[in-house]
């Protein structure tokens, strides 16, 4: 250890050198000048701009901007909890479809178990006629593209008559 | 008669140059531009020296140190005070720098600066250089080329560690608050960094 230490010696010795490496002579005098400019130039600029309106009206928005400005490291953390919070959604979204297929295939009756949703709306009408019961669908025009589909005539469609 | 004290002798407390930096950082941050720049005079030295010997390029180390100092400006409504300017400042410069050298890879050119008349007068630089040719400034020339190059060859987080301790002269504990980390990443860095620098410069490092 003590012979690193003192070889260690030696390198900072060289690395004096790197003290001695010096930019062109007045290259400070206007350094701040031209940072100074390069601000009033960007101000100039960017009045009006996106950011400027944000950074007005939501000062809250341009701080948070601003701290992944300052820690880059911040941008790869917020774009993996939003990645995570995505999966999450999709996870959840796929468990609960998942449930309510589950749930339908319960509530079917076995007896019927080709009964669609357009069977019920042509029964639906039928029932109330009957019974009283509660009708589902109060549009008879839906009926029609069944006729249609099926190229059979509907017993509960009549045809309009133009006579008189 | 009482004689008025010369003015040239009273610092004045409302100058820019006699402020704390606190006080300077307040005003600036309201957009007092000549804060700002007493700000960017008192850093800009050790900003531009430190993105210098990491990408071993004056005009990029000058365009780096321009814009690090840009950003901190439009940012500094976000500087809590946690830290110092200085600190926040230099942290900016380091994520800046290192974000740059990962875009830019290989593909660099060294555009080196001069070295001061006064290497020439340092005892360690002319042992080490002495034995090896007989002009001092082409020895030193060549000393300095090998150097940085050795340097290049690092990993930016070891030479930034190798930079700011050994080349800098900052506390272990001022380049840990720097870089974000604690201060044994920032010993063992610099021990590794060191090691790898003594096997690329072995010729000039005595045994």
């Amino acid at each position: 250890m003590k012979e690193n230490e003192q070889n260690f010696d030696e390198l900072k010795k060289l690395l004096k050198l790197k003290q001695h490496e010096i930019p062109p002579p007045g290259y400070f005098n206007n350094f701040s000048g031209k940072v100074v400019a390069r601000i009033r130039a960007g101000e100039a600029a960017n009045r009006g701009s996106a950011y400027e309106q944000v950074e007005t009206h939501s000062p809250w928005l341009a701080r948070f901007i601003a701290i992944f400005e300052i820690k880059p490291s911040v941008i790869g953390a917020f774009a993996t909890g939003l990645c995570l919070l995505f999966a999450l959604g999709v996870a959840l979204t796929a468990k609960d479809g998942a449930g309510t297929n589950g749930l339908m295939a319960e509530t079917q009756d076995p007896a019927a178990p080709a009964m669609s949703l357009a069977s019920a709306s042509i029964t639906a009408p039928l029932l109330a006629d009957g019974g009283g019961g509660i009708q589902i669908s109060t549009n008879p025009v839906s009926l029609q593209p069944m006729a249609n589909t099926f190229g059979q005539a509907n017993p509960l469609f009549q045809p309009a008559s133009f006579g008189h | 008669m009482t004689s008025m004290p010369e003015p040239a002798a009273v610092p004045d407390p409302n100058a820019p140059s006699g402020m704390l930096e606190s006080d300077l950082v307040k005003r600036a941050r309201h957009g007092d531009l000549v804060a700002y720049d007493e700000l960017v005079r008192r850093y800009q030295q050790r900003i531009y020296a430190t993105l210098y010997h990491m990408t071993a390029n004056h005009e990029d180390a000058n365009d780096l140190a321009q814009e690090a100092f840009i950003k901190a400006y439009s940012a500094l409504k976000s500087f809590k005070g946690g830290s110092t300017f200085y600190t926040w400042v230099y942290r900016i410069a380091v994520n800046k720098t290192i974000n740059f050298l990962k875009q830019r890879k290989n593909k660099f050119h060294l555009s080196l600066n001069d070295i001061d008349f006064n290497a020439e007068h340092d005892p360690d630089l002319m042992a080490l250089i002495s034995h090896k040719t007989p002009t001092r400034d082409v020895a030193l020339n060549e000393l300095q080329k090998k150097l940085n190059e050795a340097l290049l060859k690092l990993s930016e987080p070891h030479r930034m560690v190798v930079v700011l301790h050994d080349v800098q002269g900052q506390s272990h504990e001022e380049i840990a608050e720097i870089l974000g980390c604690n201060i044994g990443t920032v010993r063992s860095r610099l021990f590794y960094a060191r090691q790898q620098l003594q096997g690329y410069l072995a010729e000039y490092i005595k045994a």
